[in-house]
């Protein structure tokens, strides 16, 4: 009893609940035979990660998967299966066997993965909390802009020209080419 | 300490080639801009042009041993110099080849495709040159997902659109997994810097666990069995000039970036990467083989053995030793002019007749014998028959697995190289014995794409017998 | 007292595993792209917690966390660019209908 209750403090419970619903939605999200409910779902588990990260103190993370994940990737799902699908229209049925097989391997890869994490005895930090607390704006932008170790200037530098292929290509591949041929 | 505003971007100084890299592609982009409609045919000659420039300044560059930079993010040497010229290349030669398509059926998008080939190229370069797993997830992103646009390039064509989706989506889904992998690394190393990990790296299971992971995802991006599933139906549904691209370039930056991280991070446990690596590598060859034989379409039979040729890049890796490194580059470099020679040709071919079949090239020798000489030059290149460069790129890669005392493994490879021997003789058989109704008329080849064909004939011809490029290579080479 | 490292793997372990289930049984292609998303959520909880909790001296995983975050994004982009172009080709975006090109 005296382990349960060192546990059941509001931040704990806050994570068991924060836990179960990104499991259940997350679930829902992959097994649910309606394309547009599984959307919703996925909204679910994005916006309870960020209730994750927020019970971590990183807020600006938070943030971040808020505004990209929650507020534009799913939007631009949602966008595309408006455009794609009629709505509320079912996937095609996947036979059980299919399902079984997977299932097996998916199962047989969380106890595989779940033994070898418990056997390396992951240990907290100590001092874990003290050193969180000083993570602020100004250490991140740091961070996110120095030339120094531990600080990420390149690949923040890379992200850009990444970004930037990413949008000609999704235009070029998007553009409907029939409009073209008009002109 | 950081004073000033030069000490802040000195360390852009040692990254000559990628600067000049992105030069080129503000210049074509801003060259796309402003030629507009009509100046398509410049837009070409500019970007071809300001690219071959830098190729060769590329040859410039020389540092003598290994630098850092951004205190150890960025790392490079004369190796990965080299590496960064011989994309160069292929790049220049896929240009080439991929001119008369620019110039007919792409017409619209030609400025696109080649800024979109030029930043993956960029990210290419940055996962080659990584000293962090950052740095290394950022390139190898911008080497795969601008590709996964330019595999979708013929948007008329169903199968184009097909396997770009194939692409991307095993792309996504391989990089999450090999994330996974990174994750755990980090959790039981506690850096993301190659060298730190290599120090805390004592292989315990989770960091076995981790690391299978991550080579499950290196093993998707250079197609090795078993996750080689959206290979060939990705080659055959692409545009030919980015199949070509594809297979040589994509390929060789993701074997020589893998080749560095197993070398720089995991060398203290290198037993634990050799075996799985050894299983990886036998299957691959041979499924790639047994797969490639029953093949009518040449890109799908191009991408089968290309897989197995893959495998026997692993050859290289496996052996953990400069002479490893030495071979494993060496063969990249001489797989890239034979391979890029055959994909020319079939390029060529299929631009003015649209015939990719087997069958097609039945009695090819009897209208267009160039074109039938320089494919089978590239089939014996590919086969490994001497003296031709292919012969010595597999004899040095089978030394450095055998110097390891690997025998039973370069024993499998030998028979199978064998095996491989009967299914390129099969598309030389076509070309010169095979009696056709309706063979492919005599094509004329457009200037840019005979430049490429006159460059990769060379390659294979004379590559092989110039020492001086295999002994330059060793004397830069590194072990683990 | 705070919850243990342990558990937090469990929960990001299991969520990856319900991705790698969804994209070997989903056959909708936007449902396999929803599959990613929740395979890179569970490798940035992974991340996040590592460095909240094991090295909290630096903020490497942190980082990492905020770039496969815009990654995924250009990644679902392009994706999303890609489908519709398969749409506007085949009028269906289901797996089966896209499985010409096996000989």
């Amino acid at each position: 009893m005296e382990f349960l209750t060192a546990y059941l403090t509001a931040n704990n419970i806050i994570f068991f609940i924060l836990a179960a619903i990104i499991l259940v939605f997350g679930f829902l999200s992959v097994t649910t035979t309606k394309i547009l409910r599984a959307a919703t779902y996925l909204f679910f588990v994005l916006f309870a990660i960020a209730g994750l990260y927020l019970l971590l103190t990183y807020e600006f993370i938070a943030a971040v998967q808020l505004s990209v994940y929650a507020g534009g990737i799913v939007v631009l799902l949602v966008f595309a299966i408006l455009l794609v699908k009629n709505l509320g229209e079912e996937t095609e049925k996947v036979s059980c066997q299919k399902k079984l097989v997977s299932a097996i391997a998916a199962i047989s890869g969380v106890v595989i993965s779940l033994v070898t994490l418990f056997g390396f005895g992951f240990q907290n930090n100590e001092s874990a909390d003290e050193l969180t607390a000083n993570v602020n704006m100004e250490t991140i932008g740091h961070t996110l802009m120095g030339v120094e170790k531990y600080q990420y200037l390149l690949p923040f530098e890379a992200a850009s020209v990444f970004l930037l292929a990413c949008i000609i290509g999704s235009v070029v591949v998007a553009t409907n080419l029939k409009k073209e041929d008009k002109k | 300490m950081i004073e000033t505003l030069k000490d802040y971007y000195s360390g852009f100084a040692i990254m000559n080639q990628e600067l000049t890299l992105v030069l080129v592609l503000i210049f074509v982009l801003l060259a796309d801009l402003f030629l507009g409609e009509k100046g398509k045919k410049n837009l070409q000659f500019a970007a071809i042009g300001s690219f071959a420039l830098a190729t060769i300044s590329g040859f410039t560059v020389s540092f003598g041993g290994s630098q850092e930079a951004f205190a150890g993010m960025y790392v490079t040497s004369d190796m990965h110099v080299l590496v960064k010229n011989i994309l160069n290349i292929g790049t220049l030669l896929v240009f080439f080849f991929a001119h008369y398509w620019n110039k007919n059926e792409n017409r619209n998008q030609s400025g696109e495709f080649y800024f979109l080939t030029l930043s993956t190229l960029l990210g290419m370069y940055l996962m080659v040159s990584s000293g962090n797993f950052i740095l290394f997830y950022i390139g190898l992103e911008t080497a795969s997902i601008p590709m996964a646009a330019l595999v979708a390039f013929n948007k008329k064509n169903r199968d184009s659109a097909e396997a770009a989706a194939k692409y991307i989506l095993t792309a996504a889904f391989s990089s999450g997994v090999m994330l996974f992998g990174i994750s755990l690394i980090y959790g039981s190393c506690g850096s993301l810097y190659f060298d730190e990990v290599a120090n805390a790296f004592q292989g315990l299971p989770v960091q076995i666990l981790a690391m299978v992971f991550f080579m499950a995802g290196m093993g998707f991006k250079i197609s090795l069995v078993p996750f080689h599933l959206w290979t060939a139906d990705t080659y055959q549904g692409a545009p030919t000039s980015v199949t070509a691209y594809l297979s040589v370039m994509s390929k060789g930056a993701a074997a020589f970036t893998f080749l560095c991280i197993l070398f720089k991070a995991f060398h203290n446990y290198p037993e634990i990467w050799q075996n799985i690596l050894w299983w990886i590598i036998v299957v691959t060859i041979t499924v790639g083989n047994l797969f490639a034989i029953r093949q009518k379409n040449l890109k799908r039979f191009l991408a089968f053995s290309s897989i197995s040729q893959a495998g026997y890049i692993m050859l290289g890796v496996i052996s953990g030793s400069p002479l490893g490194m030495t071979s494993t580059v060496y063969y990249i470099f001489i797989y890239l002019f034979t391979n890029l020679a055959a994909f020319g040709i079939i390029s060529n071919i299929e631009n003015q007749t649209g015939k990719v079949g087997m069958d097609d090239y039945n009695g090819l020798y009897g209208t267009n014998p160039k074109s039938a000489f320089i494919m089978t030059l590239a089939m014996f290149s590919l086969g490994g028959i001497p003296p031709f460069a292919g012969f010595f790129s597999k004899f040095f890669i089978f030394a450095a697995a055998a110097e390891q005392g690997q025998y039973l493994l370069v024993f499998i490879a030998l028979l199978n190289t064998i095996i491989s021997l009967y299914y390129y003789l099969l598309v030389v058989k076509a070309m010169f014995i095979n009696k056709s109704e309706n063979p492919i008329p005599t094509i004329k080849s457009d200037n840019m794409s005979i430049i490429g064909l006159g460059i990769c004939t060379i390659g294979i011809l004379i590559l092989g017998f110039i020492s001086p490029i295999y002994e330059y290579m060793t004397s830069i080479s590194f072990g683990m | 007292m705070n919850v243990p490292v342990e558990f937090y793997l469990v929960l990001s372990t299991l969520l990856f595993f319900i991705g790698v289930y969804g994209f070997i049984v989903r056959k909708n292609l936007i449902g396999i792209l929803m599959s990613i998303e929740l395979i890179l959520n569970a490798v940035n909880i992974n991340f996040v917690v590592f460095n909240r909790f094991l090295f909290p001296e630096k903020l490497e995983g942190y980082m990492y966390g905020l770039f496969v975050i815009i990654v995924a994004a250009a990644e679902t982009a392009v994706a999303i660019a890609i489908i519709i172009n398969v749409y506007r080709n085949m009028k269906n975006i289901d797996v089966d209908s896209i499985k010409e090109l096996k000989n």
